[in-house]
């Protein structure tokens, strides 16, 4: 796939010093560096979706779980759930980053553990970041749910359980709408990965991390290569989250 | 013989105001029943406390004659013998075989019982065919005829029917009213709320006027 491309006449470019030859050259070596399979930049990248993916299957199980709960039953402090998981959507990561910091540091109450810069610490922390976001997504799903889901399903036989399934399957575009939304959350977010993980070469480092270090090592092609990926993982999120939020 | 429901001083008020205000009403077994009466006279929120989603503030609701505790489980229990067809039915974004199916799967009935049962109520219902088409893209008149037919597969003993040709064309309530007979030739009650003027006569049932939440 490689041999096919000859960036040899682009680099005669190099030793002219413009800003826009900088970053046309800068463009070029990421390019080679994605299509020559950099095994540093796609170890990172495989870190990046690894951490995220579980953070949000693990943020899926809790948000959706509460997105039902808060969303289908009535209770005292109702509004202020929401209010609350509203506020949290705007969670500051570096704050998840530091509450966890403190928890899972050697002196803190999880220390015990030896979590902290694991990718598991990361994966915590992005599940912590991910959850209100799900739930609100799935309160909002509920919100605009037909009213006459629940009694069907009730009047059909269905108990608590059923027809809390039921309502989830009727919603379900909005669920992975959800899901889709935590993942952007949390597969562009810094903060936590960066104060969890530690940004360990090959073990925790992810996309977002390798980005602000190599870019203040003046590597900033092989933060370029990265970005490239980030994009497009982020607007595959955002055409998906479009696509479901159309049906 | 002891009556399906029984209704003991049963009140039901939203935001102070009346809804339903009973003193007493015993509905028998295997009778066909039609209440009548003006908009909001409480003919829906009464079909609502009879399918246990709905919760009276004051009274006492009986089902063969033990008095409903309103617990959950005991609620599920009950429900699984009667059911409700709301006045504009919903069904779910799927095919018209997975809607039906969905109550007897709760049940634990079998697939090849499924299937047979499936076969039989959509031949009943001037259905036969309609099996894989999105229950959503039917017309109205199909959409209620698949809510009854979901209804009448789980073998209910009461069958409630909420205003069940309100929102229907004229085209649909000749369908609907062509279902009656089959209707008619199950062994269950049937208690109804209707606007059609004719409809108690043709069904040869007991009518119950409402008026302001009351019976007249």
């Amino acid at each position: 796939m490689t041999a096919g491309l000859d960036f040899s006449g682009l680099y005669a470019l190099q030793g002219i010093n413009t800003p826009v030859d900088f970053l046309c050259e800068s463009l070029l070596q990421a390019l080679r560096l994605i299509f020559t399979y950099d095994p540093e930049v796609y170890v990172t990248i495989w870190t990046s979706l690894k951490v995220s993916s579980l953070a949000v299957l693990f943020a899926s199980l809790f948000g959706i779980s509460a997105g039902l709960v808060v969303g289908t039953c009535r209770f005292a402090g109702r509004r202020l759930v929401i209010t609350l998981l509203n506020t949290l959507m705007a969670l500051p990561t570096v704050v998840v980053g530091l509450v966890c910091y403190g928890f899972l540091s050697r002196s803190g109450p999880l220390g015990h553990l030896g979590l902290l810069f694991t990718n598991q610490a990361v994966v915590l922390g992005l599940t912590i970041l991910a959850t209100p976001v799900i739930a609100n997504y799935t309160i909002g799903a509920l919100s605009a749910a037909d009213g006459r889901i629940l009694p069907t399903a009730q009047t059909l036989g269905a108990g608590s359980v059923q027809s809390a399934l039921l309502l989830l399957q009727e919603i379900r575009f909005g669920a992975m709408a959800a899901v889709i939304a935590g993942f952007g959350r949390v597969i562009a977010e810094v903060g936590i990965a960066m104060m969890l993980g530690g940004n360990i070469r090959g073990l925790t480092r992810t996309m977002t991390t390798a980005i602000a270090l190599e870019t203040s090592k003046g590597e900033f092609a092989f933060g370029l290569a990265l970005g490239i990926f980030l994009m497009t993982v982020a607007l595959i999120v955002n055409l998906l989250l479009n696509l479901l939020q159309q049906r | 013989m002891t009556p399906l429901f029984s209704l003991r001083k049963i009140h039901k008020s939203y935001n102070g105001q009346v809804a339903l205000s009973i003193n007493k009403l015993d509905f028998m077994p295997g009778c066909i029943y039609s209440l009548v009466g003006p908009n909001g006279c409480g003919k829906s929120t009464l079909l609502q406390i009879l399918a246990l989603l709905l919760k009276p503030t004051a009274g006492e609701l009986f089902y063969r004659g033990r008095p409903i505790a309103w617990r959950r489980r005991e609620l599920q229990k009950v429900r699984r013998e009667v059911t409700l067809v709301h006045q504009s039915p919903y069904l779910f974004h799927r095919s018209v075989r997975y809607n039906l199916a969905y109550g007897m799967k709760l049940r634990g009935i079998a697939e090849t019982e499924q299937g047979e049962r499936i076969d039989h109520i959509l031949e009943l219902v001037g259905l036969t065919g309609f099996e894989d088409r999105n229950a959503r893209e039917l017309s109205g008149g199909e959409q209620q005829r698949v809510a009854i037919a979901r209804a009448l597969l789980l073998r209910p003993q009461v069958l409630l029917l909420d205003e069940p040709t309100s929102n229907m064309d004229k085209k649909s309530i000749d369908e609907f009213d062509a279902l009656l007979p089959v209707l008619m030739e199950q062994d269950l009650t049937i208690i109804q709320a209707t606007h059609q003027p004719d409809q108690p006569q043709r069904l040869g049932s007991a009518i119950i006027a409402m008026d302001l939440g009351r019976l007249v």
